[in-house]
């Protein structure tokens, strides 16, 4: 790599590859009736392989029994999916059958209840979990666990000792070749079209990574950024609308405006340096996860760059050898409806622990039936596990009992904290970048 | 197979529904159970087989090993040594009384000899021990008028003469004498008053239930007595069931506490039942307690609840000739206990194990039954439930075992050797229609379908297991097709399993439903306060338990009652009650409402109306009684006043309410659940007794009916209301000093809608009171006008239609209530529930007439769009016949034809709901060519008929509500702007599809096109039109998502496929339509490639 002279600064270079994307992609993959049944065979059916393995060094003298084969006092370890028994969760079954009630429902931010209670389920049947080394309010339905324990009379497991699949195993960071500080650039939640959205904000920040700035300090920092990364809610784009009734023809092209302005930022950024763009929730993309990436014809000015590149959610990518994991942040953001934590950074790490991205899918996030796949298993420790759309920037770096290394980070909404996220690929070390109008 | 297939064995609905306002259970108000019409119950005489058991039994031994091991856990607690040494008096609660009739029992009646009848009573210790009591000693007799000139001298030439022709009619009877004795007594009749204190009656005791009927016949007739000539006679209590005489006789009301003191009950050596303790006694060694205290609890009776799985063959509905009861699941459960302890699932062929549920496989079908068999005999329930079990579970077994030859399989009762009783049975009763069923007599359990109950007690639009489920316990149940359970069976264990999941819970539900809805406690308070056996209380119609009543009342008295025989039509019938008429409108006053408290039960106490004190006309001109002690009816009839006799049915009536009185404050103080259970269900049985009162003086037909007492309580009914209304409006005007004139714009049977013009629902409910009090005053006691509530707004569409919002306080108001408003009839489709109940809701709780319309019209668009959900559109009719036996063609009858051609596995069957949605036809066809499968058009795209729907479904109820608020309402609403867009689907499989090619076409504006999405011209516009493929999608893999997570939470599982095919649950047609919707709209995003 070259010095940068006083005068010039050039953009550093990495290398790029996103072969990761692939098990998120669903292509000719079609919606034959089937039923969401398979993906939870498939993910107990993986997880349990490896929950077995990892049995007798956590457990040495336990019997390992099926949810059936259990007896009455007799301690064993368990493995299932967990099932979390809701009372105030919603039911799509109320909003068809139940009467209007004189009082509108008021709906929670978070549907947790004391009497909430967790079942323990394998092919072979179900069984109610009681005792206090198992939490409700930490697990959601969909996690994989093993557990140690014994059935009481009443027929009920009383957990006595939980064991998380853990984090999986990472490659190895090339940390020795990287000697000079290169930065991804993580920006979630644009928002364009959206009434907190300012466009001058995001001018600054395209500013910013290409490089038309006075200040050369800041240009140097500028030319550091090796890649960008817009995870999710690049615009809001009100889907309700277009259902339900007819529109004029007029209304309907003012909302395509936001992913005009949205095309021609991105042509921007994309002449000077590679972006990926993940979709979102609000994005116009399909709603269920994996969402599938958006549509170059959305982008018909930045498509033609090479370097712009349109990637599922979640998205996972190498650069300059540093494994990347991310969402939009819908797992993130379910977790926190049927679940609780401290912090949000508290659910990333419980799902890399559990090593799954998502658990609540299918059940309480939406999800493609997929058949012969799990593909929101962790099957590799990345470097580097981003979450977009969070209300603020919060980052972490955890430690794995086999040496792994993970910088976890929530990026926050763009739109309302004018904050990007950029992360040294050299240390993992990452910081913000603020923007601001009122300057 | 059981009633998840599909609602098969449900009976079709009864299609006479009571007139007016009157309901089984729970109405507040009078119940008019006019003209009952109950077959008549007779006694039938069980003769006890006295041959050993065992040796009947050539069973394998090592086969029982299996079962043999858990007898021990099923078994009931081991009894005391007190209780093993006879040195205890042994106190239970009797659940069922009959009678067989044995030899006479040598030791306590010595000197008798031949057989008689014995009272047999079953019943559970507070131990939870089993109880058989032989009751000896007792003997079926009846009254006649003594006719005038018979001395005591005459009646053993009369007792000669009667064992004569008895003997005669009574062949084969093997007793020594047939009149056992004749008697004279002072007694009194109950009809009319006399002024007399008594008159001679004869009481002739015979010697078997079963004589009493023929003896009656005889003396009908006429007999011929030497010295009097040729004779017939009125009989008094010769309609009496043998089981309820000795009830009566001995103080013992249905369910309550019964004690036999040690030393007066003897235990034989060979014993005749399973039960722990089988004794016998004399009928006066019983002591009965009363209900109350210590003696109201309830005994740990054991429940079993059960549901059998039969594999029936491709498009037939099980038979028991031919198909196989492949699994029977059952749950016991200790009454007052949450959980049961006992599960099990016995199936054919192996089954993979289940957490917490014994599963116990056979190869053979005849071990499964078998095993079944030995199972009710170990655990000896006393109660068994199951959701339709009297018509299908109980009788399939019993008719599989004889088809399979299984000769020891029906000897499910309590008595050795005693088989289950099969016979079909029809109840009818104007209430609740005919309805045909068979009677499976299990001797010493008491049977309790729940479908049958909440048949009885509950008005709902469907009675399916699903649905009643859904209503009751808010849980939606998985319905699994009755052509997948065959398939389900041939499959593997695991298959097999899935099968066992879904029958348990088909046996844990009526469990539940038993649980939540009290039938227990209810049905055992209801026994005890009317005083007939509780197996009455679902076979039997209302008006035996007003002549248990009558009859325990009438004995104190020292009165009989008459065997009035059927005279109904002569006596023709009288006028209803009355409504006043109705002033329709919306009110935007508040409305207060005056009620009556029981009204028909007050009007009864207050002028003292009863069979023993009504004059007949002739008396009346004979006996020239003061005027100052009758009372003379507005409907011309003469009762005398208390002052010269008090009449019974009012002291039944006062002593019901005064009961009610203290049973509601004992369930404020009460704490305990359990006790709170029990004085419910005994002032809501108390209520209804009162209530029924009335019904059975009118029941033409019925056991004592008396329409002077009817017609003269309705014709009272008639004057306070109209009274109600004259002083309501003479004194609340602005001459009296009122702001406003009242104004009464409407009368029910028992109440009086009042406007009295004030604004506001203080004021009208201050007014309300002060009404309420001053019209009570000029009533005589105990009848009382009672100021309920307030309506604001009021929308009165006519008799016995209106809407409107209950208050009680002037804060805020409680609730809606709508009246014969279409919002649960089951004809209709859903969509009309859906605008009625949210018209009704803008209009009465947002006070939004145009938001309302506004709604209408949207939701018309819609329909005519396109855009309604299919679920919304279905009506379900049930399939009493097949199609060529209607002799009118219906809808719903000529589509399960079709079905049957296209899939005779899947096509309804008779006594099947069928659902159905109207389509497009043919210019011409007719409306029953018009009926289509939901799913069928679910699958072909098959374009529904929206103005069907909108003229025969929606447009009659919608204009009742807004003809009142809104003005042209019907051009408004269904001729409007709203109804011009329309949109039509074509159909995948019509004829002219057959010939069409499939081209692709321009995602834009539908230009054909040869490759691509877009054509030219739309090119430009290719983002927009992107995103709006790509929202539809968004939206629909939402909903796909929550809709099929539901059902695996529904089905209890995540790891297995959902199978239900419930027809009632609301998300069932939309999840249909969500998946295939899905891969549609797929297939078009995937046009858009990248």
């Amino acid at each position: 790599m070259e010095i940068d002279s006083e005068k010039t600064h050039e953009r550093k270079q990495s290398d790029y590859t996103s072969l990761q994307d692939e098990r998120f992609e669903i292509q000719k993959d079609m919606y034959r009736g089937q039923q969401y049944s398979q993906i939870y065979f498939v993910r107990l059916h993986l997880m349990r392989t490896l929950l077995y393995s990892l049995a007798p060094s956590w457990k040495p003298h336990l019997p390992v029994c099926k949810v059936l084969g259990l007896e009455e006092g007799k301690e064993c370890i368990i493995v299932g999916t967990l099932f979390k028994h809701m009372k105030l969760k919603p039911c799509v079954l109320d909003e068809y059958s139940k009467e209007r009630s004189v009082t509108p429902l008021v709906k929670p931010h978070n549907f947790m209840h004391p009497d909430d209670s967790l079942i323990l389920e394998d092919e072979s049947g179900r069984v109610k979990l009681g005792g206090s080394a198992l939490s409700p309010p930490v697990y959601v339905t969909g996690v994989v666990v093993a557990l140690h324990g014994k059935e009481t009379s009443a027929g009920e497991f009383v957990v006595e000792d939980v064991l998380e699949a853990g984090l999986p195993p990472q490659l190895e960071r090339p940390l020795d070749h990287l000697k000079e500080d290169k930065y991804v650039l993580l920006v979630s939640g644009l928002s364009i079209g959206s009434n907190s959205s300012n466009p001058l904000l995001f001018q600054l920040l395209v500013d910013h990574i290409t490089g038309h700035v006075s200040d050369d300090e800041e240009l140097g920092l500028a030319a550091q950024i090796v890649h960008v990364v817009i995870a999710g809610n690049s615009v809001e784009f009100p889907r309700k609308l277009l259902t339900g009734q007819n529109m004029a023809s007029k209304d309907q092209s003012t909302l395509y405006e936001p992913i005009k302005e949205l095309d021609i930022m991105l042509n921007q950024i994309a002449a000077g340096v590679s972006v990926d763009i993940m979709p979102g929730l609000n994005d116009p993309a399909n709603f269920a996860l994996p969402q599938q990436p958006l549509n170059r014809c959305l982008f018909p000015g930045s498509a033609p760059y090479n370097t712009f590149r349109s990637c599922t959610n979640p998205h996972s990518f190498d650069v300059d050898n540093i494994r990347f994991l991310g969402t939009s942040g819908q797992n993130i953001d379910d977790l926190d409806k049927y679940s609780e934590a401290e912090s949000k950074l508290d659910f990333v790490e419980r799902t890399l622990r559990w090593r799954h991205l998502a658990p609540t899918a299918p059940n309480t996030l939406g999800c493609y039936p997929f058949t012969d796949r799990d593909p929101f298993l962790i099957e590799t420790c990345p470097h580097v596990y981003f979450v977009g759309n969070q209300d603020k920037y919060d980052s972490r770096l955890v430690k794995g009992s086999e040496g792994q290394l993970v910088r976890l980070i929530c990026i926050p909404k763009f739109c309302e904290t004018g904050v990007a996220v950029a992360v040294n690929l050299r240390n993992l070390e990452c910081h913000t970048r603020s923007f601001n109008i009122q300057l | 197979m059981n009633r998840g297939g599909n609602s098969k064995k449900r009976p079709p609905p009864s299609t006479t529904l009571p007139p007016g306002k009157h309901r089984a259970t729970g109405t507040p108000s009078p119940s008019p159970v006019v003209g009952t019409l109950e077959d008549e119950f007779v006694d039938e005489d069980v003769f006890v087989d006295e041959i050993d058991e065992e040796s009947l039994i050539l069973r394998d031994m090592e086969e029982r090993e299996a079962l043999s091991a858990r007898s021990s856990t099923w078994a009931r607690p081991p009894l005391s040594p007190a209780y093993l040494a006879n040195s205890q008096s042994i106190i239970f609660q009797q659940l069922e009384i009959d009678y067989v009739i044995k030899e006479i029992h040598k030791e306590l009646l010595p000197g008798s000899s031949g057989q008689a009848a014995v009272i047999r009573i079953f019943g559970v210790t507070r131990e939870g021990h089993s109880v058989c009591c032989f009751v000896h000693g007792f003997e079926p007799y009846f009254y006649i008028a003594c006719p005038p000139g018979m001395g005591p001298d005459d009646i053993s030439r009369f007792h000669q003469s009667l064992e004569g022709r008895m003997r005669e009619s009574n062949k084969n009877a093997n007793v020594p004498k047939f009149v056992r004795h004749i008697e004279m007594v002072q007694k009194k009749s109950i009809m009319y008053y006399q002024q007399q204190k008594s008159q001679t009656f004869l009481k002739i005791t015979v010697a078997l239930p079963t004589m009493v009927a023929s003896c009656r016949g005889i003396l009908d007739r006429g007999i011929q007595i030497d010295g009097l000539g040729m004779k017939s006679f009125q009989t008094y209590e010769s309609n009496i069931v043998f089981a309820l005489r000795f009830m009566v006789d001995r103080d013992i009301v249905g369910g309550n506490w019964i004690e036999v003191p040690a030393g007066k009950y003897k235990k034989d050596a060979r014993t005749l039942s399973y039960c722990q303790l089988e004794f016998h006694c004399l009928y006066s060694d019983l002591i009965s307690h009363a209900p109350e205290g210590e003696y109201s609890k309830m005994a740990p009776f054991r429940v079993l609840s059960f549901d059998i799985e039969c594999a029936g063959r491709k498009g037939h509905f099980p038979e028991a000739k031919h198909d196989p009861v492949i699994q029977i699941a059952n749950l016991v459960t200790l009454q007052g206990e949450d959980q049961p302890f006992i599960r099990n699932v016995m199936t054919l062929n192996s089954c993979a194990p289940i957490v917490g549920v014994d599963v116990m496989s056979f190869e053979t079908e005849r071990k499964v039954l078998l095993a079944w068999k030995d199972f009710v005999r170990d655990v000896d329930p006393d109660i068994i439930i199951g959701y339709n079990i009297c018509k299908f579970d109980l009788p399939y077994l019993i008719e599989r075992a004889a088809a399979l030859g299984i000769e020891e399989f029906p000897l499910l009762g309590r008595v050795k050797n005693s088989r289950v009783r099969m016979r079909d049975s029809t109840f009818s009763s104007r209430q609740q229609g005919t309805r045909e069923s068979k009677e499976t007599t299990i001797e010493g359990r008491f049977q309790f379908d729940l479908f049958q109950a909440i048949h009885r007690d509950h008005k709902l639009s469907s009675y399916s297991l699903n649905s009643v489920s859904a209503h009751f316990l808010s849980e939606q149940k998985e319905d699994v097709h009755h052509s997948i359970i065959t398939d389900l069976q041939n499959g593997n264990a695991e298959t097999r399993r899935r099968l066992a999941v879904y029958c348990l819970k088909d046996a844990y539900l009526p469990q539940r439903l038993l649980d939540k809805l009290m039938c227990i406690y209810n049905y055992v308070e209801m026994a005890r306060v009317t005083g007939v056996p509780i197996s009455f209380l679902l076979a039997r119609g209302q008006s035996i338990k007003v002549l248990s009543q009558l009859l325990r009342k009438a004995k104190q008295k020292n009165m009989v009652l008459p065997n009035a025989k059927q005279s109904g039509s002569e006596q023709g019938t009288f006028e209803g009650a009355t409504v006043l008429e109705a002033r329709t409108g919306f009110y935007e006053k508040p409305i207060a409402t005056l009620d009556f408290a029981s009204l028909y039960p007050s009007i009864m106490m207050a002028y003292n109306l009863c069979y023993c004190t009504l004059v007949t006309p002739e008396d009346v001109r004979k006996l020239n009684l003061p005027p100052e002690h009758i009372n003379k009816t507005p409907s011309g009839e003469t009762f005398v006043k208390q002052s010269l006799q008090k009449g019974i049915l009012p002291e039944i009536l006062e002593e019901l309410i005064t009961a009610r009185k203290r049973a509601k404050a004992d369930l404020k103080e009460a704490k305990d659940p359990l006790e709170k259970a029990v004085l419910d269900g005994r002032q809501l049985a108390l209520k209804i007794s009162a209530n029924s009162v009335y019904g059975f003086t009118g029941a033409t037909v019925g056991q004592l009916p008396c329409l002077e007492i009817s017609s003269s309580v309705t014709s009272y009914g008639r004057q306070m209301i109209e009274q109600t209304k004259k002083f309501v409006e003479d004194k609340f005007t602005t001459l009296g000093g009122y702001e406003y004139n009242a104004e009464v714009i409407y009368g029910d049977t028992d109440s009086v809608m009042v406007q009295f013009g004030v604004p506001d629902v203080e004021a009208a409910m201050t007014l309300g009171k002060e009404a309420a009090e001053y019209i009570s005053g000029t009533f005589i006691k105990p009848i009382k006008l009672e100021f309920e509530k307030v309506y604001f707004p009021y929308l009165l569409i006519n008799k016995k239609r209106y809407a409107g919002l209950v208050w009680t306080n002037p804060q805020k108001f409680d609730k809606m209530d709508t009246k014969g408003i279409e919002t649960v009839r089951r004809d209709n489709c859903l969509l009309v529930k859906n605008l009625v109940t949210e018209s009704l809701n803008k209009i009465l709780i947002d006070r939004d007439v145009q938001g309302a319309a506004e709604y209408v019209k949207n939701t018309i668009a819609d329909l005519l769009m396109n855009r309604i959900d299919l679920s919304l559109l279905v009506i379900t009719k049930g399939l009493t016949k097949t199609g060529d036996d209607y002799e009118v063609k219906s809808a719903h009858g000529e589509l399960a034809e079709r079905m049957r051609k296209r899939d005779a596995a899947t096509a309804p069957n008779v006594g099947d709901r069928v659902p159905y949605v109207i389509i497009t036809a043919a210019k011409g066809a007719k409306g029953y060519e018009k009926s289509e499968d939901p799913i069928y058009v679910l699958e072909n795209n098959i374009p529904i008929d929206p103005k069907y729907y909108i003229e025969n479904q929606i447009s009659k109820p919608l204009l009742r509500i807004f003809d009142p608020v809104l003005k042209n309402a019907s051009s408004e609403l269904l001729h409007g702007d709203h109804m011009r867009s329309i949109s039509i689907t074509t159909p995948s499989n019509s004829g002219i599809m057959r010939f069409a090619k499939k081209q692709l076409s321009c995602v834009g504006c539908k230009v054909p096109i040869s490759t691509g999405t877009l054509c030219a011209r739309c090119k430009g516009r290719e983002a927009e039109l992107y995103c709006k493929n790509v929202s539809q999608v968004s939206d629909l893999e939402e909903l796909f998502g929550r809709l099929w997570t539901q059902c695996q939470e529904c089905q209890g599982s995540l790891h297995q496929d959902v199978l239900c095919t419930s027809r009632d649950c609301p998300i069932f047609y939309r999840r249909m339509k969500a998946q295939k919707d899905m891969a549609t709209a797929k297939q078009q995003l995937d046009r858009w490639s990248f």
